[in-house]
């Protein structure tokens, strides 16, 4: 990786934090959102605690995938056109646009995991197990949703119909993340070897990345 | 010696969709020159401005600029020496003025005091942290000025460069567009402002019925 | 651009041919002894299930020939081929349903290669959609080529984490959806005709597919050609003679 090449991933990730720091769409719309989900499930499906602390952790990461995507697509689908011709015109390499992208979503993810992770331990009341692969499994998953979302942004581009598409293009291809993620739990919890769902997840990011990279530049002439 | 040819286009065609937008246009601008393109409204200036900054592609017709073909792959690489501002700022609203420079002159690989000294240049180092969102319109054509002014830019694309802007930042707009004719590059600047243009362009062409004139 | 669009008969034929000699093979066959005449719904529900993998890795070529090529021909084989693709998945699922009820009691199992069937026609739905959100050929067939190929080599990884996880929690029945062993000669070819016909029938709507999205672009470059007027035709000088005093 060449240094204009991190400069520029570095710059674009400095960007969007920025932005979304002075936004604040992650922290006032889409966390709340994500917990008022959480809030609602034992509305409707039952409150008895012994049945919520074993579904618990499946809620919580469903919600992720499919709330966490929202992050992806509504900083992406803010940009205007003159914003992206003028990023373009300063030379933007597609492909460290894509990677600033990704890395900023997948940041602002792990925030979203966490916060939304007290509230599903507060109201479902399931057991903090294996803490170190708890966080490997925080940081694989966000940078994998960070990817396909990015992808998938990329993918929809600037049409106003694309922005609810993509969390339908998405949600498919991160089921092994969201398989992962639960059987890693239930691994713990039963003291199994949750190394090949780990693996797993790594692969699903891993491809993610290389395709991502490897078509940023024939989909920005699209 | 003569002057490198800049842009050259031949028979372009531009469609939105089934659409055309442009057809036929032949256009040739050498080093140097500085070109006014005038016409009505929905005339397809800022199409054309956007083709030749290698944002779009023609549908028809061959046009190359600063060396590299408007259908090809090579446009990619000539796009960090063509300058752009439209008629709508290109910043980031949430980002300060100075936050929105860095940004670009990280990107474009320019050093980051170049920042403040085009910044004053134009007159805004006392706004470099107000937010770009919550600048007048003029303020944010200044600060694209400034961004422009600290690339070394071959060619500079201008829609309505004099609007919003009063007398000072005028002059810096025509200084600029004057460097980089001096240095052998080209700019096109797209108005309504027919005298002011005119004033500083070498030639006009009129754009109308989708045809340069 | 021709004045009759050609309407050849060889389909039609082909189609009529091998779906009478599959449906006589399927009426003719035994019926199970467990499940009864029921088993007949296999005889569609599975080629249409393999014809529709098929279908999708179809696609996947075709998606990679054209950002190889840039040729528009891949890309409307990737398209009608992701098209016939969706039907066929749509129609294995719901035959597996009609199926499972009577032999079930349920609808739906969670069974891995029926989940992963699902998964998969979410996928080629999202790709169908994403090429009607998308108006320009070359932009539309670009981003379809990259979610073609980025689906179909995400497929892989989702099949074994729905595989690995039914493993963990496989229920006590030994139920599968398409039941017991065919054992039976006569299932056997029965089966296979099925397999046929339906090959026949994609084949055929391939053709007929890609005719029509070629004659679609054919009638695009036409309409582009055609001696319309630009889009700033539409504006002209105001005028300002009639008494509009409060303008």
């Amino acid at each position: 990786m060449s240094t204009a090449f991190r400069t520029q991933v570095v710059a674009v990730v400095d960007r969007d934090l920025r932005r979304e720091r002075r936004r604040g769409d992650v922290l006032w719309v889409t966390i709340p959102f994500g917990a008022m989900a959480l809030f609602l499930f034992p509305l409707a499906i039952g409150t008895d605690s012994a049945l919520l602390q074993r579904i618990g952790p499946g809620l919580y990461w469903v919600t992720v995938m499919l709330f966490g995507v929202l992050i992806s697509v509504g900083r992406a689908s803010v940009e205007t056109q003159a914003q992206r011709d003028a990023a373009s015109l300063l030379g933007l390499d597609p492909a460290a646009g894509y990677v600033g992208r990704s890395i900023s979503a997948a940041g602002l993810l792990i925030i979203f995991e966490v916060i939304l992770g007290v509230v599903a331990i507060v109201l479902y009341g399931f057991d903090l197990i294996g803490i170190p692969w708890l966080i490997a499994t925080l940081f694989i998953v966000a940078i994998g949703l960070g990817l396909l979302g990015s992808l998938a942004a990329s993918l929809v581009g600037s049409s106003s119909s694309g922005s609810a598409l993509v969390p339908l293009l998405v949600a498919p291809l991160a089921v092994p993340l969201l398989l992962g993620a639960t059987q890693a739990y239930e691994g713990l919890r039963l003291g199994d070897s949750i190394l090949p769902w780990m693996l797993l997840m790594a692969a699903v990011v891993l491809v993610a990345a290389i395709a991502g990279v490897l078509t940023a530049r024939p989909l920005q002439e699209s | 010696m003569p002057a490198a040819t800049v842009i050259e286009l031949s028979d372009i065609g531009v469609t939105a969709g089934t659409t055309p937008i442009l057809r036929g246009i032949d256009l040739e601008v050498v080093g140097g020159e500085i070109v006014g393109l005038f016409g009505a409204n929905g005339a397809g200036k800022t199409t054309l401005l956007r083709l030749i900054a290698t944002l779009i592609r023609p549908a028809a017709g061959t046009g190359i600029v600063l060396g590299a073909d408007l259908s090809g792959d090579d446009r990619y690489d000539i796009r960090n020496r063509i300058g752009m501002i439209g008629h709508v700022p290109g910043l980031y609203p949430e980002l300060t003025l100075g936050e929105n420079l860095r940004f670009a002159a990280s990107v474009a690989g320019v050093p980051a005091d170049a920042v403040e000294t085009s910044l004053e240049a134009v007159g805004l180092l006392g706004a470099i942290d107000r937010q770009a969102g919550a600048s007048s319109h003029g303020m944010q054509r200044r600060a694209e000025f400034a961004r422009e002014l600290m690339i070394e830019r071959d060619l500079l694309l201008l829609d309505e460069p004099h609007s919003a802007l009063d007398k000072d930042a005028v002059e810096l707009v025509n200084g600029l567009v004057g460097k980089i004719a001096a240095n052998g590059g080209a700019a096109i600047l797209v108005s309504h402002d027919r005298d002011r243009v005119v004033a500083i362009a070498d030639r006009s062409v009129e754009l109308a019925g989708g045809s340069l004139r | 651009m021709p004045s009759e669009i050609p309407n050849p008969r060889w389909p039609w034929v082909a189609i009529g041919l091998s779906a009478a000699v599959a449906i006589t093979l399927a009426m003719v066959s035994p019926s199970d002894t467990v499940q009864g005449d029921l088993v007949r719904i296999m005889y569609v529900h599975v080629p249409a299930a393999w014809l529709a993998y098929l279908a999708f890795a179809v696609t996947l070529v075709c998606s990679i020939g054209y950002l190889f090529t840039k040729n528009l021909t891949w890309d409307r084989l990737a398209a009608s081929s992701a098209e016939i693709g969706v039907y066929f998945t749509g129609l294995a699922i719901v035959l597996g349903m009609i199926w499972a009820r009577p032999t079930w009691g349920v609808w739906w199992t969670w069974d891995a290669r029926l989940t992963l069937t699902a998964i998969m026609f979410f996928v080629y739905i999202g790709y169908l959609a994403l090429r009607k959100t998308t108006d320009e050929p070359r932009a539309r067939a670009n981003r379809a080529a990259v979610l073609g190929i980025v689906g179909a080599v995400q497929i892989p990884l989702v099949h074994f984490s729905v595989v690995w996880w039914r493993t963990l929690h496989q229920p006590a029945s030994i139920l599968r959806p398409d039941g017991p062993a065919i054992q039976d000669t006569m299932m056997l070819w029965a089966l296979l005709a099925g397999v046929l016909a339906f090959s026949v029938i994609y084949l055929s709507l391939m053709a007929k597919r890609v005719e029509l999205h070629r004659l679609n672009d054919t009638l695009h470059v036409a309409e582009l050609a055609a001696d319309r007027p630009v889009a700033g035709a539409s504006v002209s000088s105001p005028d300002l003679d009639e008494g509009t005093a409060d303008v």
